[in-house]
Order: structure tokens, then C-alpha cells, then sequence
């Protein structure tokens, strides 16, 4: 074999190559063929969710006196129901990066566009669910908590910020888990359970070291009153540092991950 | 789209040089080189872990080489979208995303191969019995399979990779399967590797046979050059023990008085001698010619009598 001059034989290939944005788009649009996950199926969860709720509300209200009702439902602005939208995506995300990409590379897509088409799905996607949810708060105040004065997208964290500042917390939140996911299924992915296992027991190390940190310095005050001064906005806004470390850090992974076969 | 001109250049599709992929402590691919030509149906035989599918997958790009070059039509196809666009390598493994169904993959294939015929697939769907609208998770072996066949045939791409294309297929549906290979072959030349055990059942598809064992070329010939470059000879014991003195023998078989023995390049004036000497001359299917010369016959080499003429 003289294999040590490839430039002899320049065989043809077939068709030009697509273009970079195509590349990527049909990426994104591989990541959402099933519209049933990503979008109708959540949906339906958080409906389903919203109307056992709301048959709470309307035994709370039935059970409270007329006089007790509206301090009553002031509890249900504590509600985390609408949280599991952000697990749900986390799940999402996993998804994409185990199963699709094996998937994907069986279409010959390379790693790269793979990664970037991905991320731009987050992206989408994050923007998508942080219009619809905004939107249901605006409704969920326009019909004074769905007629009993309830709180599902209006919680606590939520209700005193514009319409601008919910858009951002929910899209910075879901790109978060987004993130958070790609990046364990990457190293899964690279490492396999291996990866997981020593990124789980740096970041346990990680956290002890920064508890005891603070603990020893004594700084839990300090910690507190911070997250009282930055304001749900600000805390979101400090969540977009490891957002983007996580996705810097899972495309670079991911460049090397190779399927089990 | 589908009337593009094939390649008709007599560049290699695929070059490999001195290719080694290593698992840990354990070496998959040892010093591999390879031409894989254009416009041709290769065959990619071996035994179960001989490294079949971690040789597709190093030229296909989806895993890196531990050492030694790989070039896909000329470059190097790992992250080589130019490249990776002209393959489709649907792996007898190939694992599809948790929720998808078949429709999901005849969706979005379009969107990858530009090649692709919908009608085509549509027609194989039929053909196959696929159901289109349950979840690959659910669907048996055979329609798994079937799945990756059509992706496959109906993709068109100038390299297709077939991996055990047929597990779990029943016979009806291989027969189908190695029919619209052909056909749609002889329309739209293109480069095929097929990787099997069945070999005689693809013996007739291929042109050319590469059989790998324990991470190495074993054999790489034509099909063509390999069929005739054995026979089996039939007859009295002592007219064949005669016949084949001096000769390859590949293998030995008797009964009573009987002799059947398998030997190496047999030209036209061995045929007349062996005529004239009554005995019966057979061709060897590519499978048996195929297990002569890579099995395992160390512990019986004497039992079977290995002998070499030169």
C-alpha cells in the first residue's frame, strides 16, 4: 500500500457540501421531529398539573369562610408546580445528547454541528416555554389566579418582576437545565459512567469545599443577604456563569464522544 | 436529484493505511490497510468481534483511530461534514432516539441525504411491512433491521455502509433486501460495503471480498478470482490422493473409498487430467472456501492434512 499520498487519487465527491447554516438547522429540526416530547406532551403535563391545582383551590376555597378565602389562597403563591417544566427539559436535553447523537452521527453529522445545532435547539426551545409561560402568568393575573385567586405561574419568586424580567428568568432557568443535562449526557457519552462518577465527586467536592468556606469564614449572612440584594433577577442573571460553562465545557466533550457500538 | 452522474473515477472510495484502533489493553483494529474502490459492492466478512463494525465506524467517523490514516474520498472523514455527507452508515447497533418511530426516520432522513427517493422508501416500507407509527423500541429484530435497510437503500449515499444488514430478517425479506440492492445498484452505481455471516447468500452481490479476524485482513481479493481459485475433487480415493500430490489441499473429507478434497488453482489442463483420471471436479462456495482459509484448523491441521506445495 502507498498510501502516504492521498493527493493522487482526488476522487469525486457526491453533490456539494450543505451549507453551514443547513447544516446546523436540520439539526435543530432532527432534535424536534417528534413534537409529541418537546412540545405536546409537556403541555399537557403542565395542564394536567394547572387543573389539579386548581380543584385544590376549589376545595380550599369551598372549605374556607368567605372572610379566611383570599388569606388562604395567599399560601398557593409558594407553589413549585410549574418547577417540573425545568425538569422535564433537563430530561430533554439528556435525551438529545444520548440517544440523538449516536442517531445523528448514523446520518453522518459531525460532532461539531451536532453540538452548535443542539444548543441552538436550546435556545429555541428556552425562548419558546419562557413566552408561553410569561403569557400564562399574564393570564393567571388578568383572571385573578384563574377565578379563585390561585398561583401557579405567579409564585412567589415571579410575581413582582415585568413582563421583560419573567421572560429572562424562565429562559435563563430552562437553558440552566438545558445545559446541565447536555453536559452529564456528553461526559456519559465520552466517559461513559466513569465520566459521570468523577464529575459527580468533583462537584460534591466542590460544594463541601464551598460550604465549609463559608461556614468557616462565616459568611452565611453574607450569602443571604445577597441573595436578597441581587433579587430573583440578579440570582437568575449569576445562573447564566454556569450555564455557559457547562455548555462550553459539554461541546468540548462532546467533540470526542463516540457512540457505543 | 437522483440522476446525478456516479463517480466514475477509478480513485479508491476509501484508503486506509496502517490503521490500528486500540480499546484499552485491547487492540480492535491492528494495523489495517485497505482500498475500498468506487462504484463496486464490497463484502466485509468475518466472525462476531473480528472488528467489522469498529473498522465502519473509523471510516465513517464515528471513532477516532488509535493510529494509522484514513482518507474518504481523499480526506480525512472524521468532522468532515464534505466528507460525511456522502455516507450512510445505519449500524446494526444503531441506537434511535427513546421516543422516535420509523415515520420519525423516513421524516428527517430527507433532510440529511440529499440523494434521498422518498418513493423509493415509501415503496420498501411496503415491501418490508414496516409500521411506520409504533416505537422503534417496540418493533422485533427483524423490523429494526428493516428500518436500517431502507435508510440505507432509499438514502443513496455514494458510500453506503450495510452492517448485518439482515439480523433477524426472515427469508423472504433478505431475498427483497439483495433485490433492491441490485436493481437499485445498477441505476445508481454507487459504493457499497455490506457486512455479513450469510455469505453465501450475498456471494452473488459481490465483487469484491475483504474478510477480517481478530483485527486484521485476512483476505481482500475479487470475488471472482476467489471462487475459481478453488475446487473440490471427487473421487476414488487413491485417483484423488494422486490428483492432488503436490498440490494446496484445503481440506479433506472420505468416505469408504470415497475421497472429497478441496484444493488451491486449478487451471485447464488440471481439469483435463482430472477428466481423464474419472474424477468429479465441484466448486466451492465462497463460505466454505472462505471458512477453509481463515478457520480455525491448527489442533486438526494433521487430522485434516494441511499440506503446502511451494
Amino acid at each position: 500500500m502507498t498510501a502516504a499520498h492521498p493527493g493522487i487519487h482526488p476522487a469525486p465527491l457526491g453533490g456539494r457540501p450543505a451549507a453551514p447554516g443547513a447544516r446546523l438547522w436540520r439539526v435543530v429540526r432532527l432534535n424536534v421531529v417528534n413534537k409529541w416530547t418537546v412540545i405536546w406532551i409537556p403541555a399537557m403535563i403542565m395542564f394536567f398539573i394547572g387543573l389539579v391545582n386548581w380543584l385544590i383551590w376549589l376545595i380550599i376555597w369551598t372549605a374556607s369562610a368567605p372572610a379566611d378565602r383570599a388569606d388562604a389562597m395567599e399560601g398557593t403563591q409558594w407553589s413549585g408546580a410549574a418547577f417540573y417544566i425545568f425538569v422535564y427539559m433537563l430530561v430533554v436535553a439528556i435525551q438529545i445528547v444520548s440517544a440523538t447523537f449516536p442517531f445523528a452521527l448514523g446520518y453522518s453529522v459531525t460532532r461539531r454541528d451536532f453540538a452548535l445545532g443542539s444548543g441552538i435547539t436550546f435556545l429555541l426551545l428556552a425562548a419558546g416555554y419562557a413566552v408561553g409561560f410569561t403569557a400564562l402568568s399574564a393570564i393567571e393575573e388578568w383572571t385573578n389566579g384563574w377565578g379563585l385567586g390561585g398561583h401557579l405561574f405567579t409564585s412567589v419568586y415571579f410575581a413582582d418582576e415585568s413582563i421583560g424580567g419573567r421572560l429572562f428568568m424562565v429562559f435563563s432557568a430552562m437553558l440552566f437545565f438545558f445545559a446541565v443535562g447536555a453536559f452529564a449526557a456528553a461526559l456519559f457519552m465520552r466517559w461513559r459512567m466513569n465520566g459521570i462518577l468523577a464529575a459527580g465527586a468533583a462537584f460534591a467536592l466542590l460544594l463541601v469545599g464551598t460550604i465549609a468556606l463559608i461556614t468557616f469564614t462565616q459568611s452565611w449572612p453574607a450569602v443571604g443577604e445577597w441573595f436578597v440584594v441581587s433579587g430573583p433577577i440578579g440570582v437568575t442573571a449569576w445562573l447564566l456563569l454556569p450555564t455557559v460553562l457547562a455548555a462550553v465545557a459539554g461541546y468540548a466533550v462532546l467533540g470526542r464522544a463516540t457512540p457505543r457500538s | 436529484m437522483s440522476a446525478a452522474p456516479a463517480p466514475t473515477s477509478i480513485a479508491p472510495a476509501v484508503q486506509v493505511t496502517g490503521l490500528t484502533k486500540r480499546f484499552g489493553s485491547f487492540t480492535a483494529i491492528d494495523d489495517v490497510s485497505l482500498r475500498i474502490e468506487s462504484g463496486r459492492i464490497h463484502g466485509l466478512l468475518g466472525r462476531n468481534g473480528a472488528g467489522k463494525t469498529t473498522l465502519m465506524q473509523l471510516i465513517t467517523g464515528q471513532d477516532f483511530a488509535t493510529q494509522g490514516d484514513i482518507r474518504v474520498f481523499g480526506e480525512k472523514p472524521t468532522e468532515n461534514a464534505r466528507v460525511l455527507q456522502n455516507i450512510c452508515f445505519i449500524k446494526e447497533s444503531q441506537r434511535y432516539p427513546e421516543d422516535f418511530q420509523p415515520k420519525h426516520v423516513l421524516r428527517s432522513a430527507p433532510w440529511f441525504f440529499e440523494n434521498w427517493d422518498a418513493d423509493f422508501a415509501a415503496q420498501l416500507v411496503e415491501e418490508f411491512r414496516l409500521p411506520l407509527n409504533r416505537r422503534i423500541k417496540k418493533l422485533s429484530r427483524g423490523q429494526l433491521s428493516a428500518v436500517g435497510v431502507i435508510v440505507g437503500l432509499a438514502s443513496r449515499a455514494p458510500l453506503t455502509f450495510f452492517d448485518e444488514p439482515y439480523l433477524g430478517l426472515d427469508a423472504v425479506a433478505r431475498q427483497l433486501f439483495y433485490d433492491r440492492l441490485l436493481e437499485d445498484f445498477a441505476e445508481h452505481p454507487r459504493t457499497v460495503v455490506l457486512s455479513t455471516h450469510l455469505i453465501d447468500e450475498v456471494s452473488n452481490l459481490l465483487e469484491r471480498v475483504v474478510v477480517i479476524d481478530q483485527g486484521r485482513i485476512l483476505m481482500d481479493e475479487d470475488a471472482d478470482t476467489l471462487r475459481t481459485s478453488a475446487t473440490t475433487v471427487v473421487g476414488p480415493r487413491g485417483a484423488v490422493e494422486a490428483f492432488v500430490r503436490g498440490r494446496e489441499v484445503l481440506h479433506r473429507d472420505g468416505l469408504g473409498g470415497l475421497s472429497s478434497v478441496t484444493v488451491a488453482g486449478i487451471g485447464p489442463a488440471d481439469r483435463a487430467e482430472a477428466a481423464a483420471s474419472g474424477l468429479e471436479l465441484a466448486p466451492v462456495s465462497l463460505q466454505q472456501l472462505i471458512v477453509r482459509k481463515t478457520g480455525v484448523r491448527e489442533p486438526d491441521a494433521t487430522e485434516t492434512g494441511i499440506e503446502q506445495s511451494a
